[in-house]
């Protein structure tokens, strides 16, 4: 089909063009600025610990180590194994503790209640505590994302 | 109703609540003269570009800067090697405030040469005084900012500027410092002139310089014929926005070039015991006064050489901004002495900033050189560039052909409402 008459104006091309371009521009300038504003997450890749701060620790005792600028949590498992979490509620990421004497994890926040393995058990927490990987290396405690090779 | 009609109909209801309107008709009828002077008029909205620019990165610096004597050094350190494209941020506002105040000096001296400060324009000329006073305000407090070696020297050397002035001269170093000395304290006040004080002081009086500029209208040339100069001018809206547009991106342009190619160094952590370093310098826009404070000897009859010195600059300033007083004239003289002062001036400051480079200035250790982190980062920030002045060049392009279509329009009277 011929149309016989354009059906935009050269000036409303013009308008839309030059308008469309300055957008470019400013999205081009605000890419910096956004990158500047977000820096990236900073996780650490992994954690040495030094075995003979943890070794003495009880079945079932739990200590905090600094996972970046998050608590981690290691415990000793009855069966005398390591196992870390992120000490961070999945709910609205205050910091749980551990009562040893209920063996349960607690976020005081809003009463959210893990077991001793991290499962959410109780109150609003949607998920278990974040599990860490731990594995020993001569005298050092090496703990890594889960998943981390 | 359509996409196109319900966006009409909801910018019929906020005009109809917020008069933009109003505001756009006055905007089309603001006429621009077009003659030998017109070029200058680009400086002020220029200045007010680069001051967007400033408050921008400025805030954005504010999100990681830690002003305390620990981290102040060390925070901006971290900006420049840790914080992705600190570098270029911070190289942006150190750039973007020498070209701010480059601008200011050249658009002063073109109010000052082609006497448009001459009634009824006295106050437009005072608050622009302000203004001016303001910003080098605001970069001599940032200069301190970094807290390495140089900045603290020339901190105290300029606090203790005002300790000349007879009377209120101690009181104005101890509001200036925060104390006897330089402290943490100086510091955190100096952060608080920057960053609150400051751009409070310089919003108002560029709110009384704008305001007093629209309704005044622009001025003309010294015995320009009115009538002629009349049937020559173009609306500020749309017209002479587009070109003001292609000033604005071409120095966007080039403030992004000159930052990416020539970031500033940041000095290792001040010591406030160590001893001055060899061959101190203020920033370019002080050097002249600077050095005129070295020129001065240690006594002059029975005052010290400073408190000439300073008195005399203070007195300086004074006639400045009561210039238009001075100059009360009838509109028509030219005022020749007027305009010779003012190439006196430029040629004094010329010549007192050149002598003081003359002194070189040792090569500080320990220096963060700021730049690109990795290759990544390089490739990606001239690619950038690269991108950034061929979006310039296309729109430039294009703004020609809108000011071309416009000023046509324009002439064939389109815009005059009796016509449409």
């Amino acid at each position: 089909m011929r149309l016989r008459h354009s059906l935009f104006t050269r000036r409303q091309f013009l308008d839309g063009l030059l308008g469309g371009w300055l957008g470019g521009l400013a999205c081009l300038l605000l890419y910096p600025i956004l990158r500047f504003i977000f820096p990236p997450e900073r996780e650490p890749e992994q954690v040495l610990l030094p075995l003979v701060d943890y070794a003495s620790l009880d079945e079932g005792e739990v200590k905090n180590f600094a996972w970046g600028s998050k608590p981690g949590l290691l415990k000793k498992t009855s069966a005398g194994e390591f196992i870390a979490f992120v000490g961070v509620c999945t709910h609205l990421d205050c910091n749980v503790a551990y009562l040893p004497d209920q063996k349960k994890f607690y976020c005081a926040c809003h009463k959210g209640w893990y077991d001793e393995n991290g499962i959410n058990i109780s109150g609003p927490p949607p998920k278990p505590l974040r599990r860490l990987a731990v594995t020993t290396e001569g005298e050092t405690l090496i703990i890594k994302p889960e998943g981390a090779a | 109703m359509n996409i196109t009609g319900a966006a009409r109909a909801a910018w019929a209801w906020l005009d109809d609540r917020l008069g933009v309107h109003t505001v756009m008709d006055f905007l089309k009828h603001k006429p621009i003269p077009q003659n030998r002077q017109t070029p200058w008029m680009y400086t002020g909205s220029l200045i007010l570009m680069f001051f967007g620019i400033q408050v921008l990165t400025g805030i954005m610096l504010a999100f990681y800067y830690r002003p305390t004597l620990e981290e102040a050094n060390k925070s901006v350190g971290e900006i420049m090697t840790k914080v992705p494209l600190g570098w270029v941020i911070r190289s942006v506002h150190s750039w973007s405030a020498t070209f701010m105040i480059a601008v200011v000096f050249i658009h002063l001296l073109s109010v000052w040469v082609l006497k448009s400060y001459r009634k009824p324009r006295e106050i437009t000329w005072m608050s622009g005084v302000l203004l001016l006073i303001f910003t080098l305000a605001f970069g001599f407090t940032g200069y301190l900012l970094p807290w390495d070696a140089l900045s603290l020297a020339a901190t105290k050397v300029g606090t203790d500027i005002p300790r000349s002035i007879p009377l209120i001269g101690a009181w104005g170093t101890k509001f200036l410092r925060g104390g006897e000395d330089i402290t943490g304290d100086t510091l955190s006040r100096f952060f608080s002139f920057h960053v609150s004080v400051l751009p409070l002081c310089l919003l108002a009086a560029l709110a009384l310089h704008v305001y007093l500029i629209q309704k005044l209208g622009m001025s003309l040339p010294v015995g320009a014929d009115e009538e002629v100069e009349a049937r020559r001018v173009i609306p500020f809206w749309p017209n002479f926005v587009y070109r003001e547009g292609i000033v604005w991106l071409v120095f966007v342009g080039l403030l992004i070039t000159v930052a990416v190619c020539l970031p500033p160094t940041l000095g290792k952590a001040a010591d406030l015991m160590a001893p001055a370093p060899e061959g101190i310098k203020p920033e370019w826009y002080f050097l002249f006064l600077f050095q005129t404070l070295k020129l001065f000897p240690a006594k002059i009859l029975f005052a010290t050489g400073d408190t000439v010195a300073v008195l005399l600059i203070v007195l300086g300033v004074g006639l400045f901004f009561f210039l238009p007083l001075i100059d009360n004239r009838p509109e028509g003289r030219k005022g020749k002495i007027i305009t010779g002062l003012a190439f006196l001036f430029i040629v004094y400051a010329v010549v007192m900033s050149v002598w003081s480079l003359q002194t070189p200035s040792q090569p500080e250790p320990d220096k963060i050189v700021a730049g690109p982190q990795n290759i990544k980062e390089s490739t990606g920030v001239w690619v950038f560039l690269a991108g950034i002045w061929l979006s310039i060049a296309v729109l430039i392009y294009l703004l020609r052909l809108k000011i071309k279509e416009t000023d046509r329009l324009f002439n064939i009277g389109y815009f005059s409402s009796d016509k449409r």
